[in-house]
């Protein structure tokens, strides 16, 4: 592209971003969020999340950071990086299964 | 059940849950940085704190604890209030916080002591003070009072010779 001292030009709506094309993973995102199911995803792995305790597990791994560190001192972001392996671990596997099965049929309902 | 669908499908489910863990997070945030949760322990240190700095004022300071508590001002009041006023009575400078005793003698002890006087140097004596409750006795004090003193001013200067005559030792 030619240096320029003005501004780039504001790349036209019908023009693809200057990415790679759509992968496959956020086709699917997409048409989940379209058809409303990855919003009815989320409720269902919330409820089940909440109902077998996960929720209060991991609420209690941040109240025991937060008191180490000091509560002020505690950003989301430190949140997330305690939480997130425990809960990836700690998913039991009958949640798992359901979710995967829904996601599954979705997928092929959607002939993705 | 092919490979990549699988894939994807634990793809999505991994998304789901990386959603929820940060709305965790997030909520979790909230209450630490506002102290909603462990508002017990929280509270429990505050008074713990308190208290060992009430400790610490009382053994510097010294005395009843209510004296020592601090208004809505920030000020704190000495126990016994110093400031010297005029007595309405007698006319004399008077520290505040004995103003209570002074007006005991300035006025007359209570009903009791002062009923047991004569009633002539006792009427004489109420002509004189002003602003005593004891009104009871005016309709025979302007009968007989010989002096007349207006509102506010020395009226009890016969008072205060009879008074010193009776306290002094």
């Amino acid at each position: 592209m030619r240096a320029s001292i003005n501004r780039p030009p504001t790349p036209d709506a019908e023009e693809d971003p200057p990415q790679k094309e759509l992968s496959l993973r956020e086709i699917i995102n997409i048409k989940l969020i379209e058809s409303g199911e990855k919003e009815k995803l989320m409720e269902l792995l919330r409820e089940r999340l909440i109902e077998c305790g996960w929720r209060d597990e991991m609420k209690a791994l941040c109240r025991a950071y937060a008191r180490k560190k000091g509560r002020k001192n505690v950003t989301v972001d430190d949140l997330v990086q305690v939480i997130t392996p425990e809960g990836r671990a700690s998913v039991p596997d009958s949640v798992k299964a359901e979710l995967l099965q829904r996601i599954r049929s979705f997928l092929v309902s959607s002939s993705l | 059940m092919s490979s990549p669908r699988s894939q994807q499908a634990s793809d999505c489910f991994g998304d789901l849950l990386d959603c929820i863990i940060a709305d965790v997070a997030s909520e979790c945030h909230r209450i630490a940085r506002l102290g909603l949760d462990r508002n017990l322990e929280e509270e429990e240190e505050e008074l713990r704190r308190s208290v060992q700095a009430r400790v610490a004022d009382q053994s510097s300071g010294g005395e009843a604890n209510g004296k020592n508590v601090v208004d809505i001002f920030g000020q704190t009041h000495p126990a016994i209030a110093s400031e010297i006023f005029e007595c309405m009575n007698c006319g004399r400078p008077i520290v505040a916080g004995r103003f209570a005793p002074h007006l005991e003698k300035c006025m007359g002890k209570g009903r009791k002591a002062r009923a047991k006087a004569t009633r002539s140097s006792t009427i004489a004596r109420n002509r004189h003070s002003r602003g005593s409750p004891v009104s009871v006795y005016a309709p025979y004090s302007s009968a007989t009072s010989t002096h007349r003193v207006p509102n506010g001013t020395v009226g009890g200067i016969g008072e205060e010779y009879a008074d010193h005559a009776f306290e002094e030792p």
